[in-house]
């Protein structure tokens, strides 16, 4: 898996992202912000390449930081939502039986002869994501997103490294397809369970900060373009401020896009005492937060925050 | 770069980046961070990508290669700060000036795994060791002065034994107590209730659903049209089982069988563990060895609090936000070994408790103290959380920790089942 026979990433990966730097800027004409940490590790995972491990809190761009990756090497994102029980079946490929046993009637009506090796053929193949990521065709390697792996069981994560770092799949009726790309591998776990050890060792990590307000306002703008200068701002400084409460759920950055896109369909350029409480929902989303919040009031909330 | 001048850095050749990459990985392997020597490759590799010409280019390459959790972090950035920060960097003063002085430039890379003389930093210990010791030493005290959360783990594997197991006294367990516990963490395995997983199995019941999959590869190896049917029933499966065990001041008589008996659910029944007392420790992985005796060991090393104060809704506050939200606590059987004596606000108990109530399956309280006679749950935090509780048993000998095994598979319900609800 690791070390002798690596040689790198292909050439035209290899011209696309030279070095840290273009990475940041090529992530930032994308309208993804990276910070010098995550865009080290994104490019470290595509140039050595090695699987990435991304974790942080909720809401801070994990799943956006794959989409931009993808994005900017222009190829395509498969992506496996992992939860518990997920079997082969589901993450890697599926013979469709109903269609073959259309198939087969088919045949018959027609009084045509088919054989097997009709009947278990591509066309009748179910391609689930990890088996669509190793058969992408190029020219370049496809982004594999493995979103929350830590909701799946032990064994199927397992399994899902040992079928990475061989970059093949047999299938027995068709035979072995081998990758002539190996995917980008992008894991992101939300810390429920400790990961395995041969998994954390086969992989680069990186933990996700939560950004300062200037960042947040930065991204609000980029991903909401209805936002005015001074509203992305004051929602991102509202939404720092409001992350200094105790709350069990702390509004991340997509809390503050929405909310910002909030703002701008309810046509507010400007955040006061009352259009925050009104709008509230779109931040605060549990009610002993609400409490929490409403105990402080709107006012304390936006004090301050005009700047 | 060792023992060239910073500016020259940038030039890094491929044999000096190895050879760094090898002594930062064994600086940081001494200082108790799990680095297997393949992360030494990976590093030199990543360092020919990413030209170290800064350190702070140097910090996130090496960061992404070695750091393989956020525990690890703290003891990281330690190490790091000491090895590349104190003697190298030039816009960070130098905390000791005999760190360049005692590496010579001769032997590249690794003298910046002895960033300092080990008399500098840890007076007294320097004899105990040989010279390979000081980046153990150095780190420790450094990294052990902050006491936030996440570095404890890490840091405190970096103490040494007789330090810090003074607080916590297990004994060696007798043979009978050893199996005791195990019968009794076997008869927890067995309560636990059960939900239906994902995944399914054979069956021959009708009433399944019909594997389409299943019937189809039959009819195949038949070689004929499909004859027999096939069903998929979605299988059981155990519910998680979480324990968190009170090892407070007031608890320490029972801390010693309660934490063995969380050992015996967490290598038997794969639970999860936490002790609480101050603050929240989770122990899963130290209680998951095989040898009850050195699980409880490690335990007692890992967990820095024992028999200090209590702060009840802090720490399941801290349980929750960490790791219940996150699925832990989820339909999960919960089982709290405490005597519900706080110091804090009985309201913070009652706030966290219905926190838990809304993830929770089951909600079970072992009180030894209930045994008492004339016991009544007044104790603030006691009285604040038992409306949350489904179960409320005493667990003060092994008899009465059968109980729980009994309150676990929850039948003979206890008046308490449904009280939860009608608060809040």
């Amino acid at each position: 898996m690791s070390t002798p026979s690596r040689s790198g990433a292909e050439e035209d990966v290899q011209r696309r992202i030279p070095d840290v730097a273009t990475l940041i800027s090529a992530l930032d004409s994308s309208d993804y912000l990276a910070d010098v940490g995550l865009a080290t590790a994104l490019f470290l995972a595509v140039r050595l390449p090695q699987p990435i491990l991304l974790e942080g809190e909720a809401g801070v761009g994990k799943t956006e930081a794959a989409k931009a990756l993808a994005g900017l090497l222009d190829t395509p994102l498969y992506r496996l939502q992992c939860y518990e029980g997920i079997d082969a079946g589901e993450a890697l490929y599926e013979w469709n039986h109903q269609r073959q046993m259309l198939g087969i009637r088919l045949a018959e009506v027609r009084d045509a002869a088919v054989t097997e090796t009709d009947l278990f053929g591509p066309e009748y193949l179910l391609r689930r994501p990890l088996l669509q990521a190793i058969e992408h065709p190029g020219p370049r390697p496809a982004v594999l997103l493995l979103d929350e792996i830590d909701r799946a069981d032990a064994e199927f994560e397992a399994f899902t490294f040992e079928l990475l770092a061989e970059a093949a799949v047999t299938i027995p009726e068709l035979g072995t397809i081998r990758a002539t790309h190996p995917p980008i591998v992008i894991l992101t776990s939300n810390r429920t369970r400790d990961l395995h050890d041969a998994l954390t060792r086969r992989c680069l990590y990186h933990w996700i900060d939560y950004p300062g307000p200037e960042r947040i306002a930065e991204i609000v703008r980029r991903r909401v373009p209805a936002s005015s200068g001074p509203l992305a701002l004051q929602a991102a400084a509202v939404i720092t401020k409001l992350r200094t409460l105790d709350l069990a759920k702390p509004p991340g950055i997509s809390e503050a896009i929405d909310w910002v896109s909030a703002l701008a369909v309810l046509g507010i350029d400007r955040i006061d005492a009352t259009t925050a409480d009104r709008t509230l929902g779109s931040i605060v989303k549990n009610r002993d937060d609400l409490e929490l919040v409403g105990a402080r009031g709107a006012d304390w909330l936006v004090a301050g925050t005009d700047g | 770069m060792a023992g060239t001048p910073p500016h020259t850095a940038a030039a890094l050749p491929v044999v000096e980046a190895a050879a760094l990459a090898a002594a930062f990985v064994t600086a940081l392997r001494r200082a108790g961070l799990s680095c297997s020597p393949d992360r030494a490759v990976r590093l030199a590799e990543a360092l020919r990508l990413v030209p170290p010409s800064d350190v702070e280019s140097l910090y996130w390459a090496s960061r992404v290669v070695l750091v393989s959790t956020r525990e690890q972090l703290p003891a990281f950035d330690a190490v790091f700060a000491a090895v590349f920060r104190g003697g190298f960097d030039p816009t960070v003063p130098p905390r000791k000036a005999a760190a360049p002085a005692a590496s010579p430039a001769a032997v590249p890379g690794e003298p910046r795994t002895r960033p300092s003389p080990a008399e500098d930093r840890a007076p007294g210990r320097a004899p105990a060791h040989p010279p390979t010791a000081p980046a153990i030493a150095s780190t420790g005290p450094d990294a052990a002065g902050d006491r936030n959360t996440p570095g404890r783990e890490a840091v405190l594997a970096m103490a040494s034994t007789e330090e810090r197991l003074h607080g916590m006294n297990f004994a060696r367990l007798t043979e009978a107590e050893v199996l005791e516990i195990r019968r009794l963490a076997s008869r927890l395995l067995v309560a636990t209730p059960t939900r239906l997983s994902r995944r399914t199995r054979k069956s021959t019941h009708s009433s399944a659903r019909l594997d389409v999959r299943a019937t189809v590869r039959a009819a195949r190896r038949s070689g004929s049209d499909t004859t027999l049917l096939l069903y998929a029933r979605r299988r059981e499966q155990r519910r998680k089982l979480v324990m968190l065990c009170d090892v407070s001041g007031s608890m320490e008589p029972y801390a010693r069988i309660f934490v063995s008996l969380l050992q015996g659910a967490v290598a038997t029944a794969g639970a999860e563990a936490f002790v609480f007392s101050t603050r929240l420790t989770r122990l899963t992985r130290q209680l998951a060895l095989r040898d009850p005796d050195e699980a409880l060991a490690r335990a007692a090393v890992a967990a820095p609090d024992w028999a200090g104060g209590t702060r009840i809704g802090d720490s399941f506050r801290h349980f929750l936000d960490e790791h219940g939200r996150r699925g832990l606590a989820r339909g999960a059987v919960v089982v709290i070994f405490s005597d519900g004596w706080a110091q804090e606000d009985p309201d913070q108990v009652t706030v966290q408790m219905a926190r838990l109530r809304r993830l929770a399956h089951r909600i079970i309280w072992v009180n030894p103290r209930k045994a008492a006679p004339g016991y009544r749950p007044l104790a603030g935090g006691m009285a604040a959380a038992l409306p949350y509780c489904d179960a409320f048993v005493s667990g003060h000998s092994y008899t009465a920790l059968a109980e729980v095994a009994a309150a676990i598979r929850g039948d003979g319900r206890s008046s308490l089942k449904g009280r939860g609800n009608q608060c809040r």
